[in-house]
């Protein structure tokens, strides 16, 4: 069989907006991982509730010691036998979520390991605690520092929404799917698809590296 | 004595890490408006000490008054609810100003200087602003209004937090070797705005090896060593004629070492008998 490029050409538009949904469904993702490891990272370094460090342990041990697919499926066929009928686009996004918020945890203790003791110090001596010590001057650092890091976690996660193709989510993987199963041209059509996902990560790591120069310029 | 005498007071405060004895009953009392210079070889606990009188460090044993209240009393430690709320306008009181200047180097100058006066003193945004420029303009930094601390030197750095401090308008500061992290050119420059803070009649606590300096501003020479006050009295008489042995000795070696002959004369000069 030869390799006819048209197949990809006519293929384009329909991945395309697969792609759309792929880069919708990352940025939701990475967005609430990011909000929920924020507040586990505020209950591990700011409270003393050692029951709460110890279930979180677990949980990063579970979610980095499994499978995504498996994560996946899990939350997929699990939800609606508890009671739960979210439907697999919910489903999908949970997983997503559950499982990138475990990697932002680390790599916020990161961040945060970077910010100097005297931070809180001058904090604290000018009489600032709690939410405004932690939202204020803590966190905002522990961002910066972590910005290199959470890029790269984002390319992970744009990549990983392929696995919820196998949930019936219709994302660029899926789209690639549906299109070659009915034209029995899968060779053209995911070089189309390679190329969307390679755009996509590639685009968002040079943002990343303009947006790091440029606070760098800031502060040099 | 009367309430000026005692507007600080540090009552036997003992500090311990695990075995170590930071502070060993460590009392000094401190009058308004009075420039008090600590000395004393590293690790002898002056950080320590000036950590305590904020609560930064609270103490195993003692008591710190500012005015006679109660700023803290071992063993409590105030680190939620009302007690920290207590603790943070105590705190936003005392200005305090470190060796690694710890300027915020997300917020520009001006935003340093405003975070603070908004949250704690409850000024309004404009208010804060306008006692930040003041502040800035004080310590020689209203050119750099705008700029990022990265952007500033060490000594406008320093300079910065001291103006963060000042900013609180706080009734003592404490100083733990300001000028200790400083290239020797930018070290006169923060020398200099102390100077006029301590003309302008602020109560200070400073923790220094500037010895020339500490004979122009201090009133009152501390000299720490193991945890404890070995020597302490009047600036002319501790860097003059100093009673202990111990005393003698560490000024001849930080005279040895820091640009001996300058500081010599300086301390010379200065000597009023
Ligand atoms: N947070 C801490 N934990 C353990 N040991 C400490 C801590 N802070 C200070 N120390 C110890 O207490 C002693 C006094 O320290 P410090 O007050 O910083 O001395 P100085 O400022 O005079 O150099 C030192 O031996 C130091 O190692
Ligand atoms: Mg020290």
């Amino acid at each position: 069989m030869k390799f006819d490029i048209s197949y990809t050409f006519d293929a384009l538009p329909r991945l395309f907006e697969g792609a759309l949904v792929t880069l919708q469904i990352s940025l939701l993702g990475i967005a609430l991982s990011l909000c929920l490891a924020t507040g586990l990272t505020l209950v591990r370094e700011a409270t003393g509730w050692t029951w709460a460090h110890r279930m979180l342990a677990v949980y990063i041990s579970f979610i980095r010691g499994t499978p995504l697919l498996v994560q996946i499926f899990l939350i997929f066929y699990v939800s609606p036998v508890i009671g739960l009928d979210i439907g697999p686009f919910l489903a999908g996004i949970l997983a997503i979520t559950l499982n990138s918020a475990a990697f932002v945890v680390e790599i916020l203790r990161g961040g945060l390991a970077s910010v100097p003791k005297g931070q809180f110090e001058a904090a604290r001596a000018l009489g600032l605690n709690g939410w405004v010590l932690w939202g204020k001057v803590i966190l905002p650092q522990t961002f910066i520092a972590s910005v290199p890091a959470l890029v790269n976690e984002y390319t992970q996660v744009l990549k990983a929404t392929a696995l919820l193709s196998t949930i019936t989510i219709v994302e660029l993987m899926r789209v690639s799917q549906q299109i070659y199963t009915r034209n029995y041209h899968p060779v053209e059509v995911l070089t189309g698809t390679f190329l969307m996902y390679f755009v996509m990560c590639f685009a968002v790591s040079r943002a990343a590296a303009q947006l790091e120069t440029r606070m760098k310029r800031r502060q040099a | 004595m009367s309430r000026d005498a005692k507007f600080l007071e540090l009552i036997e405060i003992t500090t311990k890490f695990d075995t170590l004895t930071a502070l060993d009953k460590v009392s000094l009392t401190v009058a308004k408006g009075e420039v008090v210079c600590i000395i004393g070889p590293s690790g002898c606990g002056k950080s320590t000490l000036l950590r305590t009188v904020n609560w930064l460090a609270p103490p195993n044993a003692g008591t710190v008054r500012l005015e006679g209240q109660s700023v803290g009393q071992a063993p409590e430690r105030r680190q939620t609810g009302r007690g920290i709320r207590a603790l943070n306008t105590f705190r936003a009181r005392m200005g305090m100003v470190f060796q690694q200047f710890n300027t915020w180097p997300h917020l520009t100058a001006l935003e340093n200087v405003t975070r603070a006066q908004v949250v704690v003193l409850g000024r309004s945004a404009a208010e804060a602003a306008e006692r930040a420029r003041a502040a800035l303009c004080d310590v020689g930094l209203a050119d750099k209004i705008d700029d990022w601390p990265e952007m500033l030197s060490g000594g406008q750095k320093q300079r910065l937090a001291i103006a963060r401090a000042l900013a609180m308008d706080p009734s003592l500061m404490l100083l733990d070797e300001p000028t200790s992290a400083l290239d020797p050119e930018l070290v006169s420059g923060v020398l200099a705005v102390l100077k006029s803070l301590a003309e302008k009649g602020m109560t200070m606590l400073i923790v220094t090896h500037e010895l020339g300096f500490a004979a122009q501003v201090a009133d009152r020479v501390v000299f720490m060593e193991a945890g404890r006050i070995v020597e302490e009295g009047p600036t002319s008489q501790d860097l003059h004629a100093p009673k202990t042995e111990r005393l003698k000795d560490f000024l001849a070696k930080l005279t040895a070492t820091q640009m001996p002959s300058a500081m010599a004369q300086k301390v010379v000069a200065h000597d009023p008998i």
